[in-house]
């Protein structure tokens, strides 16, 4: 009886073994001049990453996160900082922030009790601010003692997105069915003014000139919010006041503003990627890089050297895909990164 | 006139012409028979089709089931399973889950917002008969399904005069279960009651692999390692009631009367994810739902005529929110999203059968389905502080219309022809025909060719045509064409029953409608994809009965689905094509054995999946696959016979080798975990002891 149920119970083992468990760290090591993307991965199946683009060589690392740390960076990572050394990676829908060496990759640290996070923006060497999709708060953190130290209300505005810093003021776009840019004193970690722009500003960057700049979506049509035409702004953040506005045609849905190491030329995605001069008094007439067909996602500009890196999402299901150009518009080099590649980061040595 | 048209026209000489015959046919002499079964062991209505009829005796005995479970063991029906009390979507032969129509006593399931059915919420103890209906098959049933259909029922009880069953079940994870049926039976008139209440804080543990590792300190707080944290399956609590009411007569005359009525309330934590790092307090997602569904039903049979009507109503609310608190205490909860969903639902149908002969078989039926929804996504405006509405409210008519005829030119072989045409809101579907053969090649054995094939058509959800953002009213409908054919063997002895089938498919879907992100940043449906779809079909099963003592039933399944996609690339790096669709399994597999010894049963379950693709690629550099699967449960049951009543004891014990596994990236599932149920029916006068 005892050798018969034995080749069962084999027989049962055999047929049911799931591999399923632990990951093993791996060592990883480039102290290059590097580029960072955050992959978002897919929706509620913790599948984000994040890879690492070696400028020089050439050459990209995917998943270097789990590769490094046996963990999975988590669901929705939404994009990523560098400051003082150290690598604050924002995983919107897992609710940390990661802190890394950018060299090895390695968790050095977290920052958690968030709800929504999207951005993380350094006012100083002893002071960060967090925006949240959520969260009608900005999170102020310590990044020397790594813990939490205030929240700034931002009231109506329960949706705060990326920040720039101006001075003693961090601005800060409300993306979702909102118009607005707040104004954070960084003195007080109150925010002291609103500047109302068109629908939904997507992004924001700051020129040599000390101008602000944002980019607007438009809404969509039959939104109770409102439908108009995208619009690029011009703002003076002294007078808080909108200098110039670029009206683009409705259905156009420009995004992804950015600006070269220089801040003299901003770019954005419109389908195509344009590039402008801050001083322009209009909108470029033809893109620096024509689109190949699909959607562009991500969009940043090397501050040395002016290459445009764009991400391409593809069908956001499968590996994303880097062109990397001059910043003239030659295509240089492109490469495969994770699922849904949203975000880029630059790395210093 | 156009082909279309002409078909049209045809379906609605038919079904005027067959209409008035069976109202005619009210007067004449009539008999009471269970359903109308033309010849033999190979009816009429069935020439052709493949489909899997569900043992009437595991319905019964999976009480605490679902029927995605019931699915998942017994059909090659890929079930996507969230988890315990998470959502359960089926896939048939490589299709999405709105591909698979699903009817309750006639009346579609399908979310008409949706299109696809949570089978998480369907109980196996609300369901008397299952069928499901592979391929071409599943014309006869409904349109648009180009994967299969599904049919669940619910019939009178068997006994006659008062019976009482009552079953309560205790298991792992703080899960409660409670069941009773009361029904009272005579010859005219039938009556029962069904209530189920299931609850579960659902709170299990597992070693989370997807977190990073926690330190780990010896005595004098020195870090000596690393671990990877145990987790709990977090805010995943659910509490489902359902109350299903029935009533029979059949009148002296012949006719038959029915009434179903189902009413379910559920509420339901949707778990964290194991890559989630906030704590219960801060976030919370949970999904609420109320449904009502009645049916009337009216059949009569009249010698060669069976005609009947069904009229039917469908309330659904659903609210889904996200909240969170800003305290981390958990008791000043805001919500961040509040998403509500109304559907009413009208429901006719009228259907007649007319065997001119044992060789000629006519049926027709048309249903009418009227829609009313309405979806309601709550966000904050904010320049004024107030909150506004976004969401859409439509109303859409549904019509569809059949017709068959089904010929036994001699004792093998048989022919089918049939037709059906949808209508939804002002447009229609082309015409869905679908042709079948079916062939006695052996008496012997009964060997048995089977053979089908069919263009089908799905049109657009009320979400594809109208969610906002992104509702595309432009889509056209999806087409599909499926051809199988397929051997089957029966063999009967005195003690012995074999049977086993093998069914070859293949098919085509165009215009695919998929969900793709806008350069806005919200997500569309579009008419791109195009895939195909082909495979085999294995099932065999046995039955043996050596003794009055001894028994036992095995039966076991095997598939093979390829669904691949034939798509035009989305951009030039586009690596999807030609490759197998996510989260569909190429190999499936499943078996079943029960072991009967006088009052004691043991029944062992094994089941199957290969490995999941994530991602539209296939590439398992940057997202894992979900690694093959392999399941085996186990339950051993006592019956006992007293004077007053019955009891009935089990003892179910889940994955049984205690294996960690997802499902679903990151939806960690449970380990070995047990459940334990008692069920007492007493003995009335009249009363057949019966058990669960």
């Amino acid at each position: 009886m005892r050798r018969p149920l034995a080749i069962l119970l084999s027989a049962l083992c055999a047929a049911s073994c799931m591999d399923f468990g632990a990951t093993e760290p791996e060592p990883i090591y480039d102290d290059s001049l590097g580029l960072f993307i955050t992959c978002e991965g897919n929706f509620m199946y913790g599948n984000a990453s994040l890879s690492y683009y070696n400028i020089e060589e050439r050459k990209v690392e995917n998943r270097v996160f789990r590769r490094a740390n046996g963990a999975d960076l988590g669901d929705v990572a939404q994009s990523m900082t560098i400051h003082d050394g150290r690598g604050y990676v924002v995983v919107n829908n897992s609710g940390i922030v990661f802190i890394i060496d950018p060299d090895t990759f390695v968790i050095t640290g977290t920052i958690e009790g968030l709800t929504s996070p999207r951005y993380i923006h350094f006012v100083d060497d002893g002071k960060a601010y967090i925006s949240d999709l959520y969260d009608p708060r900005i999170t102020v953190y310590d990044p020397r003692t790594g813990s939490i130290v205030g929240h700034i209300e931002t009231g109506d505005h329960p949706s705060t997105e990326q920040m720039v810093q101006w001075g003693d003021y961090v601005f800060t776009n409300c993306w979702s069915y909102d118009n607005s840019i707040l104004v954070i004193d960084t003195r007080t970690d109150t925010v002291v003014d609103r500047i109302e722009v068109g629908i939904q500003p997507t992004s924001m960057v700051v020129d040599r000139n000390g101008k602000l700049w944002t980019i607007t979506d438009g809404g969509f049509p039959t939104s109770p919010y409102g439908c108009e035409a995208p619009s690029l702004y011009r703002i003076d953040p002294a007078t808080r006041r909108i200098e110039r506005r670029f009206t683009f045609f409705e259905g156009d849905s420009p995004s992804e503003l950015a600006i070269d190491g220089e801040g003299g030329r901003i770019y954005f995605i419109n389908k195509d990627i344009w590039a402008m001069d801050v001083t322009a008094e209009n909108l470029p007439a033809k893109p620096i890089v024509q689109n190949t067909g699909t959607i562009y996602y991500g969009l940043a500009v090397d501050p040395l050297s002016g290459d445009i890196y764009v991400a391409d999402a593809i069908d956001y299901q499968q590996p994303g895909v880097v062109y990397r150009y001059s910043s003239e518009g030659v295509e240089i080099d492109s490469f495969e990164v994770g699922i849904t590649p949203g975000a880029f980061c630059f790395k210093r040595p | 006139m156009t082909i279309a048209s002409t078909i049209r026209t045809l379906l609605a000489a038919a079904l005027a012409a067959l209409l008035p015959a069976a109202a005619a046919a009210q007067h004449s002499e009539t008999i009471d028979i269970e359903g109308v079964e033309i010849v033999g062991h190979r009816p009429l209505k069935q020439i052709g089709i493949q489909s899997t009829k569900m043992d009437s005796l595991v319905l019964k005995e999976s009480i605490s089931l679902s029927v995605a479970d019931i699915l998942t063991q017994n059909t090659p029906v890929f079930i996507k399973s969230y988890g315990r009390g998470s959502m359960a979507t089926a896939s048939m032969r490589g299709t999405a889950p709105s591909h698979t129509k699903v009817t309750w006593n006639g009346m579609s399931l399908n979310s008409p917002m949706l299109g696809m059915v949570d089978f998480s919420y369907i109980p196996a103890y609300l369901v008397d008969d299952a069928e499901l209906y592979h391929g071409a098959g599943s014309v006869g049933v409904s349109g648009g399904g180009l994967g299969g259909a599904v049919t669940l029922s619910t019939r009178p009880a068997d006994e006659h005069g008062l019976s009482l069953r009552y079953v309560q079940g205790i298991g792992s994870f703080s899960t409660y279960d409670e069941f009773l049926r009361a029904s009272y039976g005579n010859d005219r008139w039938k009556a029962s009651t069904r209530i189920l209440y299931s609850s579960s804080d659902n709170d299990f543990r597992y070693t989370n692999y997807h977190k990073i590792k926690q330190p780990v300190y010896d005595a004098e707080g020195n870090v000596v390692g690393s671990r990877y944290v145990e987790d709990r399956n977090r805010s995943a609590d659910f509490a489902d009631f359902h109350i299903l009411q029935e009533a029979y007569h059949n009148t002296r005359s012949g006719h038959r009367i029915g009434l179903a009525a189902w009413y379910m309330s559920s509420h339901r934590g949707i778990p964290k994810i194991s890559a989630d790092y906030r704590d219960d307090s801060s976030t919370r997602t949970r999904q609420n739902e109320n449904t009502l569904r009645a049916v009337v039903s009216w059949e009569k049979i009249s010698g060669s005529f069976k005609a009947g009507a069904r009229a039917g109503y469908t309330y659904t609310d659903m609210l889904y929110t996200y909240s969170y608190d800003l305290t981390g205490t958990g008791e000043q909860m805001r919500e961040g999203i509040h998403s509500q969903s109304y559907v009413n639902s009208l429901f006719a149908k009228a259907d007649i059968e007319y065997a001119l002969s044992d060789k000629w078989l006519f049926t027709a039926d048309i249903a009418l389905n009227q829609h009313f929804v309405q979806s309601i996504d709550r966000s904050v405006i904010v320049q004024d502080g107030s909150s506004a509405v976004i969401g859409y409210k439509e109303a859409r008519a549904e019509v569809s219309a059949y017709a068959s005829i089904r010929y036994k030119p001699t004792e093998r072989i048989g022919l089918a022809a049939c037709v059906r045409d949808d209508m939804y809101g002002d447009s229609f579907t082309p015409p869905v025909p679908a042709l079948y053969v079916d062939a006695l090649l052996s008496k012997r054995g009964e060997l048995t060719l089977k053979g089908s094939v069919t263009r089908n058509y799905r049109y657009p959800t009320l979400n594809d045509l109208y969610f906002m953002p992104g509702g595309n009213p432009d889509l056209r409908p999806e087409k599909g064409i499926s051809y199988d054919a397929g051997l089957s063997t029966h063999v009967r002895r005195q003690r012995l029953d074999f049977s086993a089938a093998a069914t070859w498919f293949d098919s085509y879907i165009d215009d695919w409608i998929l969900w793709r992100a806008t350069p806005k940043g919200f997500w569309t449906p579009l008419n791109i994809k195009q895939v195909h779809s082909y495979g085999i079909e294995l099932r065999a099963s046995l039955s043996v009965t050596w003794s009055q003592d001894w028994s036992l039933k095995a039966s076991g399944l095997y598939t093979v689905t390829h669904a691949v996609n034939h798509g035009d690339p989305v951009s030039v790096n586009d690596a999807s094509i030609g490759k197998q669709l996510p989260y569909i399994p190429v190999y499936s597999a499943s078996a079943t054995v029960r072991l009967d010894w006088r009052k004691w049963s043991i029944v062992y379950k094994w089941n199957h999946y290969s490995e999941r693709h994530t991602t539209s690629s296939n590439d398992l550099r940057i997202s894992d696959s979900v690694q093959p699967y392999y399941m085996s449960d186990l339950s051993l049951e006592r019956r006992i016979a007293t004077r007053p009543l019955d009891l009935s004891l089990r003892f179910d014990i889940r994955n049984l080798l205690d294996e960690e596994y997802e499902t679903v990236l990151s939806h960690p599932m449970p380990r070995m975990n047990f459940g334990f149920y008692i069920g007492i029916t007493p003995k009335f006068r009249n009363a057949a002891a019966g058990r669960y």
